[in-house]
């Protein structure tokens, strides 16, 4: 993700380490072991295990098409 | 043969370009953003947000593009039509593409729901900016706050301070303030940013009580539309022309009745004061007394939406 502006002087080395440790650990809780290392691949290789998920759901009928309500959560 | 999210993928990314080649402001958002700002979600469906006034310009793009030669048609009755007046009052317009094994969902916003600045000014490639897409996921929907917190994460990381604005787990409040203090705008901004003091026990009461306020207002937004869009989904249902094969047709059918019919803005016409204050009154059935003292003022959560 680019920054929006030049890096602000509060981002220093050692912030953006604790950082990164935090997110780290919360994705671990938030989302499992395994998608925590998914969240963490670069792009493409994220978008391609993305892909064989849903693909392999698609095969075994997972539907994820939300009603159409005309207002979305 | 079933279309793979990867074609998927293309298919949807190639309609953003085409817009954008038309003039028309849209991006990505949802899932499928939040999978290219690195927090996966298994999504299939596309949301899109589009800038209201190229809602006709859109349109006409969409009765061009086909998937496995079949253009797409709109989706069931409820849907509004695709066009300004209606985007602009927070409707959503749903559209699918139904080939045999190719089926390809589209739901496109003018508004981005809770969004507090404009989504076209913060692009990111085919996408929503990461601070829209966490708005965005404040919905009442559990799944959808560890993402919340995610992408707060991210936008700190990327150097943006409304990172503060998206932490809605304690560990990781009092993790990231552990190293990092927050801003006083961000207090200004999330009172509860202001109990982040070691010690404070009332913390992770307050952020209990911001998220069943969130899930309290989205729930409200969705029942005043739900209850809008009613005597115009019965006169669509009813109107043949409703399913011709021509999505020109469909369309103009839909703006027939909803101009007689559709609410162009049913939470302005509710009351936006109104639905604030009945939300903080559902939540504080659920949420210990004192759990919403630190609501933010969230009367710039609904910025694009029509006067």
């Amino acid at each position: 993700m680019k920054a929006a502006k030049a890096k602000p002087a509060w981002l220093t080395p050692g912030v953006l380490r604790h950082l990164k440790r935090v997110e780290h650990d919360f994705h671990v809780r938030a989302f499992g072991e395994e998608m925590a290392r998914v969240n963490f691949l670069p792009l493409a290789q994220r978008r391609r295990y993305v892909a064989e998920m849903v693909d392999h759901a698609v095969r075994k009928g997972v539907k994820f098409d939300k009603p159409a309500l005309g207002v979305t959560p | 043969m079933p279309l793979s999210y990867a074609e998927l993928e293309k298919f949807y990314e190639s309609l953003v370009a085409r817009a954008r080649r038309r003039g028309i402001a849209c991006a990505i958002t949802s899932g499928m953003a939040c999978v290219a700002f690195g927090v996966a979600q298994a999504t299939q469906d596309c949301d899109l947000l589009c800038a209201p006034a190229a809602a006709g310009k859109l349109l006409g793009l969409l009765g061009e593009a086909r998937l496995h030669g079949q253009p797409p048609r709109y989706r069931g009755h409820l849907t509004p039509p695709l066009d300004a007046r209606w985007l602009r009052g927070g409707w959503t317009s749903h559209f699918v593409w139904d080939a045999a094994g190719a089926e390809a969902y589209l739901d496109i916003f003018g508004v981005a729901p809770r969004g507090s600045s404009p989504w076209e000014a913060e692009l990111q490639g085919f996408y929503a900016g990461p601070h829209t897409v966490a708005e965005m996921k404040r919905t009442n929907r559990e799944k959808d706050w560890p993402f919340v917190t995610a992408l707060g994460v991210k936008l700190l990381e990327a150097g943006d301070p409304r990172g503060w604005l998206h932490l809605f787990n304690y560990d990781v409040l009092i993790q990231t303030a552990a190293k990092l203090s927050c801003p006083a705008e961000m207090i200004a901004l999330r009172p509860v940013l202001g109990l982040l003091a070691p010690g404070e026990e009332r913390l992770e009461v307050a952020l209990k009580g911001e998220i069943e306020f969130w899930n309290q207002l989205d729930r409200l937004r969705i029942r005043v539309h739900e209850h809008a869009v009613r005597p115009y989904m019965l006169a669509v249902k009813r109107d043949r022309r409703a399913n011709d094969p021509a999505l020109h047709t469909q369309h103009l059918v839909r703006v027939e009745h909803a101009e007689r019919l559709l609410p162009v803005n049913p939470l302005r016409q509710h009351g936006l004061e109104r639905l604030i204050a009945e939300a903080q009154a559902q939540a504080a059935r659920f949420v210990q007394p004192g759990a919403l003292d630190w609501l933010p003022d969230v009367r710039g959560c609904f910025i694009g939406l029509s006067e």
